[in-house]
């Protein structure tokens, strides 16, 4: 009988990734008004990326208790799929938003037979790895180290992604940019360049999400789609665009899926498309969100 | 309207003939073509003709199919009829509530919770599985055929024979039904809604209801369109439910053409052969559907019947310029 | 005359800012209705409260006698009100005949008409006709999107009148038209409403040409109130209130 805190804190961790990927999705929505179907799959491909990334680096001298930094570079080094994947979508920004999410359909698709083609269809893992950081507490209530340490990744995310977007001169040309893109133009901003930034960005929280998880959690191919429907329950629970509505949805159906699984285990997924569904009609804007019905 | 009443005809009296012809696989892979035929034709009544883009047709489709387990495997009825009959009650009785719920919303909101309610529904099969089977699935069983059973034929030949043309008998009459549908008074309605809501109810277009009804229209073709893909594997599975599934119907929607009548079944039949030679040749089928479908939204947006109209226009133009030489 | 739409003591608050106040009107058959006034004067609040879309702060709006505050436009067109507004609404995809069929079938009460031809239809075919060629559209079968910019905007207020409504509403219709246009698109107007019956017509109006030429009552609104209900003679003959509404003074020939 696992206790409530194992519980807990096992939800809080899978909400720690799935805020990352759920963060990503929110700025691209936000600026470039595009829902990107493909996020599901930028996990993946860092989850595989950073097991491939930590084997090479332990094989080649890398001290075990650093395999995080091989993750974090793996997570940060696919920033490179960021541009040209935006330049693509790019040609159908003006257009209907079926064909936008069509796009990105297309990406999922691709990108699942990539990940088949370079690592094969079986699941991969890192083993024990993670636990070599050991565990916090005693008795009942102990708690892998790494999985606080993830937490806490999460949480600087957060706040720096906040930060930026309230302090920094290029965060408030996000900000204005998602606000008004004709306006922004006129006034000299590039709009282009803007785009290019914030879909990388958006690219590697998912990435960077895809490869923590990766010691605790094997790399499947079923990854992509499966993580696309928990995404998207947290971006309309927490309402569209919005930062603070990723964490708050994060946590809402990170908590909601251990509590679940430990309880009603066949309520699992059922009982957060219930509360996705429950926002959509009570409340379409989500907790935070600024669209409107 | 000549025209395709012609090429319609042409097209039924090939496939009807077909059986004499081809090979058992290719005929099971027609009547794939029949099954999602008849689900496309009511997806785009919902996205082509009413403008809404619905992310959740799968659950329709499932929904057909266990329909025909449950009746078959679980109640022991085997009347096709009476299996296409639970199958439309079914898709109605689901259809109306979620619609109520779904069409009061547009574009994206509309797009999350049809793809909220086809996972709902996914989950609920994957995991009450003493009810639905689970992720095995549910068996479904032969049924019989206006009240013929065919019990000295095999599998494969009643897939072949009787039951291809009782499903392209279906498909004949869906087309023919939606065909009326779009060009009736109701239709014109449906496509005010599409082109400009706000106008079309200042023109007394009620919009609401109407989107409603054009939900409904198009659920129960999926339905029907689900219980054949039932029977043909034998087997209703989960997976049917799945978004991805979902968004491969609106795949082969704007593959073929979303804009256009024939667009829906042109889709279905190019993907659905497209993808199987593709399977035969290479594991990484999924590569080149993907690359087709960036070619299609980017270059082709009205899809092939959309190109194929293009080159129609511009072939009548060149004739026309030849001749004023 | 028994008044088709009636307002009494209407008023619109939004906050601190009366968009309307204390507005009393009758309007009755065969009656031309311009309202004027210039910009933020509420004219385009008074017409969205006749037809419904606004609740009124206080005050009621009948229409033959039943309340209509917060009716929809479905319910408005049904009974008998029809609208056109400033900005251009049109079926970008539909043909010149399918707009107005939209508008037919509404109103012969078509629209669950799920399986009989459109195209068929002769009932349906013939007052699509009609209204076409009073508007002076002779391709019907043009989407409407290929057409001029005024044409489109004839479009949009020929769709309203197919539906035969009782009383119709429009803004601006002359916007954006050239000078010698306009004239020929009040005469269609007054025609149009004298073949389907529409017993009265609203409009709101800036060309002073037009408003004393065709309408045969001036309502003069100012700061949210009406400042003047007079004939145009009555209205034109006062150059003070003339300036206090337009805003210049109106040069005469």
């Amino acid at each position: 009988m696992t206790s409530f805190l194992d519980i807990l804190l096992g939800g809080v961790f899978h909400a720690a990734v799935l805020f990352l990927v759920a963060a990503g999705l929110q700025l691209v929505f936000g600026v470039q008004k595009i829902i990107n179907l493909a996020c599901g799959s930028f996990y993946a491909l860092g989850a595989y990326t950073g097991i491939s990334a930590v084997t090479w680096a332990l094989a080649h001298g890398l001290p075990r208790g650093l395999f995080l930094f091989a993750l974090i570079g793996a997570g940060l080094g696919l920033a490179v799929i960021g541009p040209p994947v935006e330049a693509l979508l790019r040609t159908v920004y003006r257009r209907d938003e079926a064909f936008q999410l069509l796009l990105t359909f297309a990406l999922v698709l691709i990108i699942e037979d990539i990940l088949r083609m370079i690592w094969g269809a079986n699941p991969q893992e890192l083993g024990n790895l993670y636990m070599d950081y050991g565990t916090v507490g005693k008795g009942a209530l102990t708690v892998p180290t790494y999985n606080l340490l993830v937490i806490a990744a999460a949480l600087l995310v957060a706040i720096g992604l906040g930060l930026f977007l309230k302090r920094t001169r290029f965060g408030r040309l996000l900000r204005a940019t998602a606000e008004d893109r004709e306006t922004s133009a006129t006034l000299g901003i590039e709009v282009g360049r803007v785009y290019t930034v914030v879909f990388t960005l958006g690219t590697v929280l998912g990435t960077l999400g895809g490869a923590l998880v990766v010691p605790t959690a094997a790399a499947s191919l079923d990854m992509s789609v499966d993580l696309v429907v928990e995404a998207f329950a947290v971006v309309v629970i927490g309402g569209l665009g919005s930062i603070r509505g990723a964490v708050v949805g994060a946590l809402t159906v990170g908590l909601m899926r251990a509590f679940a699984v430990s309880f009603v285990p066949e309520m699992e997924m059922l009982s957060i498309y219930l509360v996705v569904i429950a926002v959509l009609i009570f409340r379409p804007a989500g907790l935070f969100g600024k669209a409107a019905a | 309207m000549k025209l395709a009443a012609v090429v319609g005809l042409a097209a039924l009296a090939a496939l009807a003939a077909a059986p004499l012809v081809l090979e058992p696989y290719p005929l099971t892979l027609l009547l794939q073509f029949f099954a999602y035929g008849l689900a496309l034709l009511g997806l785009n009544l919902l996205f082509g003709y009413t403008g809404l883009l619905s992310f959740g047709q799968a659950l329709f489709v499932a929904l057909g199919a266990y329909s025909a387990a449950v009746c078959t495997r679980k109640l022991g009825w085997h009347s096709f009829e009476l299996v296409l009959g639970v199958a439309v009650v079914t898709a109605v009785v689901v259809a109306v509530p979620v619609g109520l719920l779904c069409v009061r919303y547009v574009s994206i909101f509309f797009g999350m919770l049809t793809l909220a309610f086809g996972m709902l529904f996914h989950s609920f099969l994957f995991k009450f599985y003493t009810v639905t089977g689970g992720d095995g699935g549910m068996l479904v069983e032969r049924p019989s055929l206006l009240g013929m059973r065919f019990s000295e034929m095999d599998k494969t030949t009643f897939l072949t024979r009787p039951f291809y043309w009782y499903a392209l008998g279906l498909l004949a009459v869906g087309t023919v039904v939606m065909w009326r549908l779009v060009h009736s008074p109701f239709g014109v309605h449906l496509s005010a809604i599409r082109e400009n809501p706000r106008k079309a109810e200042y023109l007394g277009v009620e919009v609401r209801r109407l989107r409603l009804i054009a939900f409904v229209i198009a659920g129960v073709y999926a339905a029907v369109g689900g219980t054949l893909l039932g029977i043909r594997t034998g087997l209703a599975d989960p997976e049917l439910a799945y978004w991805t599934h979902s968004g491969n119907l609106i795949f082969m929607t704007v593959l073929g053409g979303f804009s256009s009548f024939a667009g829906p079944l042109v889709g279905a039949a190019v993907f659905i052969f497209l993808q199987d030679s593709l399977m035969s040749v290479t594991q990484y089928w999924r590569l080149v559907m993907g690359m087709v479908l960036v070619v299609i939204v980017v270059l082709f947006p009205r899809g092939l019947v959309g190109l194929a109209q293009a080159l129609r226009a511009r072939v009548i133009g060149w004739r026309r310029d030849a001749r004023a030489d | 005359m028994p008044a088709l739409i009636e307002t009494r003591d209407v008023s619109k608050r939004y906050g601190s800012f009366n968009a309307l106040s204390g507005v009393t009107l009758a309007i009755a058959a065969d009656e031309f209705v311009s309202i004027v006034g210039h910009n933020g004067a509420g004219k385009t609040t008074l017409v969205n409260v006749l037809t419904g879309l606004l609740r009124p702060t206080s005050g009621t709006v009948t229409f033959k006698g039943m309340d209509v505050a917060g009716v929809g436009p479905v319910r408005l067109a049904r009974l008998g009100m029809a609208r056109a507004f400033q900005l251009v609404h049109i079926f970008p995809g539909l043909t010149v005949r399918q707009t107005l069929a939209v508008a037919v079938v509404s109103q012969t009460g078509k629209a669950f008409h799920f399986l009989t031809s459109l195209a068929r239809d002769a009932q349906v075919q013939e007052r699509v006709e009609a209204v076409a060629r009073l508007f002076g559209f002779e391709q019907l079968d043009l989407e409407a999107r290929s057409l001029s910019q005024g044409a489109k905007k004839l479009l949009d207020v020929a769709s309203a009148f197919a539906l035969r409504p009782e009383v119709i509403l429009l803004d601006e219709p002359t916007s954006g038209v050239s000078t010698g246009d306009k004239h020929q698109i009040m005469r269609v107007l007054v025609d149009a409403a004298k073949s389907f019956g529409v017993k009265a017509i609203i409009q709101i109006e800036h060309d002073m040409d037009l408003v004393s030429e065709y309408s045969d009552r001036v309502i003069a609104l100012h700061q949210g109130q009406v400042l003047a209900d007079r004939p145009p003679a009555a209205f034109f003959g006062d150059a003070e209130l003339v300036a206090t509404v337009v805003g210049k003074r109106r040069v005469r020939d």
